[in-house]
């Protein structure tokens, strides 16, 4: 089935806590995101950027509106459906979030045991691959604890790309970086995803690395604001 | 740039190949990927991996060694009856135990004669008496047990060369396996000869040695002719005896033969097959002694103790890794994955400790079994019994840890 667009969001509306505590995080979201585009989405903390995200990874249970994420339709979709969902995005942690007790080529490895029928050879391989295509090549058998922080985070990138994912859903992937590895961690996720065709969602406040993105999306008190700047650097 | 000039192809080579096509892999691997990341998970910390092998091991030893001396007593308890190796036995419907039997009326091996299945049948004496140690002169009580010696309903491992000289007057064979409190009677009579000894208020003389083996009763056994028991038991009554042997003609249905005994004799008797007296007296000392409690206890303990142990460790690995098993949750592993990963680590653990339990507990039983003069012996089906439950105490303590993965949520990675 040809798709579109990757993602849909209209009317999308969420709050945490019930009755006189309950708190609207985010209203009347409208958004979407093309085939093969890099979305920034940037607002202060608090402006409900990360719970989209969530909502958008099938990472919580919608609650109003509507979200297609992938042709899949998030209002009311099962656990299973989410979870199922949830193998097909590629995700990028705030911290790398690699287990410790496995090489960088076994945890890229790991994100292809989701896949049935592939061979381990053929998983060691492809992650092996993915390595070299983020400039890891010769650190396959490294723990994360050898590596260091930029490097670690390369190695979640590779992760989250060796699945072929439908998007890549990135949430302040460079803030635990110092300047020089968050450009490189940004501009290499950009290339692959280029080279890949696979749109990019990330949230981040990183002024730094804004030249990366196709659009620019800002966040305020849990809705879109209307001035998004449509046009960025290197965009087309 | 130039790191990622490869990319381009790969990944156009990746884009046409069918992402869900099953190929290789196997059906296995949705129960060989989590077990094999349990295993690296386990094999990550050594220190927490030995812990957790010693809880196993150390639940492990303790439950074989309660089972061992378990059922060694029992064993033990119920050598006397099991090596007499009768097909048949009568004993008073009121006897308990055999070391303290109620008597019947000694016609009654007469009575059982006239079966035309009987080919034999022996009266059983059966006293208490002291021994005087002939080394060191301290005395010990011992179980006499007196028999017609000639008859071979009994047969007793060294009975058949001494049953000759058992016939002469106070003469008694020594079971050679009781307790080293009695004295080495093997030793004097290699060095003597036959010798004599105090038996109660009679001097006997110990012309062999026979095998029993001591029990809960007794701590060691005085093998005689019926008329040498008497001379030591002098207040017993010729016409009463504690239990009666018989043997079948070859070619005899035992239970049948049982039948027409139970219905031939008068009510005064018990007519029991030889693995039915074997098994009433265990249950003398499994339900009216605290012994079997005891030992059930101690092993129920040892499970729980490593249950424990297991426990812990399986959950601290779950919460030093929470953020770990969250993003895991995350990229899209299920829960049953997770699930399988912690019940692995767990089955892991389980076979870990087992192995080196079994052989400790088995080097154990030969050095405990040598010092207390116990029958422990290892064997298949104790082993693959507290294999089961070793493994059923690591899975438990796995599915208790389990609960702990509801706290990875993969909605807080962001």
């Amino acid at each position: 089935m040809p798709l579109d667009r990757p993602l849909e969001i209209r009317g999308l509306g969420y709050a945490y806590g019930e009755g006189a505590l309950r708190k609207t995080v985010l209203r009347d979201i409208d958004l979407s995101v093309e085939p093969g585009e890099i979305v920034l989405l940037t607002g202060p903390s608090g402006s409900g950027k990360t719970t989209l995200l969530t909502l958008i990874g099938a990472l919580r249970a919608m609650q109003e509106g509507s979200c297609r994420v992938l042709g899949q339709e998030l209002m009311g979709a099962p656990e299973a459906a989410r979870v199922a969902l949830r193998r097909r995005i590629g995700f990028i942690f705030q911290q790398h979030n690699l287990l410790g007790f496995l090489t960088a080529q076994q945890n890229v490895a790991m994100a292809l045991e989701l896949q049935p029928g592939l061979r381990e050879a053929e998983r060691l391989s492809r992650a092996t691959a993915m390595l070299g295509a983020v400039g890891l090549g010769d650190r396959g058998p490294s723990r994360p604890s050898e590596l260091s922080g930029g490097q670690r985070q390369r190695v979640a990138v590779a992760r989250a790309l060796v699945g072929d994912p439908g998007l890549v859903l990135a949430d302040e992937p460079t803030a635990a970086l110092d300047r020089q590895s968050g450009g490189e961690v940004a501009r290499l996720l950009r290339d692959l995803a280029r080279s890949q065709g696979v749109p990019i969602l990330m949230v981040t406040h990183d002024p730094r690395i804004l030249d990366i993105a196709d659009r620019i999306i800002a966040m305020e008190d849990g809705r879109i604001l209307p001035t998004t700047r449509a046009e960025a650097a290197g965009g087309g | 740039m130039n790191v990622i000039g490869a990319a381009p192809e790969q990944a156009a080579g990746r884009v046409s190949a069918p992402p869900a096509a099953p190929r290789g892999g196997g059906g296995l691997d949705p129960l060989r990927l989590p077990m094999r990341l349990a295993w690296r998970q386990l094999r990550a910390d050594r220190a927490r991996l030995l812990s957790a092998i010693a809880g196993v091991l150390f639940a492990c030893v303790l439950v074989f060694m309660q089972l061992g001396f378990r059922s060694a007593l029992f064993d033990s308890a119920t050598k006397l009856l099991g090596s007499m190796q009768a097909d048949i036995f009568l004993i008073h419907p009121m006897t308990l135990v055999s070391f303290k039997p109620e008597t019947m009326p000694r016609s009654r091996v007469s009575q059982a004669l006239a079966l035309p299945e009987v080919q034999a049948a022996v009266p059983i004496y059966l006293a208490q008496s002291t021994w005087r140690n002939p080394e060191t002169g301290r005395r010990r009580a011992i179980q006499l047990v007196g028999f017609d010696t000639e008859v071979g309903v009994m047969d007793f491992p060294g009975l058949a060369p001494l049953v000759e000289a058992l016939k002469r007057p106070d003469t008694v064979a020594f079971d050679r396996r009781s307790r080293p409190e009695f004295g080495d009677a093997a030793k004097l009579l290699a060095a003597r000869g036959p010798f004599d000894v105090q038996v109660g208020s009679s001097r006997m003389q110990v012309v062999g040695l026979i095998e029993i083996g001591p029990s809960f009763g007794a701590d060691g056994n005085l093998v005689m002719s019926e008329l040498n028991f008497r001379r030591i038991a002098k207040e017993r009554r010729r016409e009463t005896v504690d239990l009666v042997a018989i043997k079948l003609r070859p070619g005899t249905d035992r239970s049948v033969a049982v039948a027409r005994l139970t219905a031939l004799l008068p009510p005064d008797v018990r007519v029991l097959a030889g693995p039915e007296l074997v098994a009433h007296e265990r249950r003398y000392w499994e339900e009216a002694t605290p012994i079997g409690f005891i030992f059930a206890f101690g092993s129920l303990m040892g499970l729980v103790v490593g249950m424990v142990i297991v426990y812990q460790i399986l959950f601290s690995d779950i919460a030093t890794h929470l953020k770990e098993y969250a993003t895991l949750k995350a990229i899209g592993f299920g829960n049953g994955y997770l699930r399988r990963v912690v019940l692995s680590a767990a089955l892991i653990l389980a076979v870990l400790g087992f192995v080196p339990g079994l052989l400790l507990s088995t080097f154990l039983y030969d050095v405990v079994g040598k010092g207390t003069f116990l029958p422990l012996m290892m064997d298949a089906g104790r082993a693959g019994g507290v294999f089961l439950l070793i493994f059923s105490m690591c899975g438990v303590a796995g599915l208790l840890a389990m609960r702990k993965l509801a706290d990875a949520n993969p909605a807080d990675m962001f």
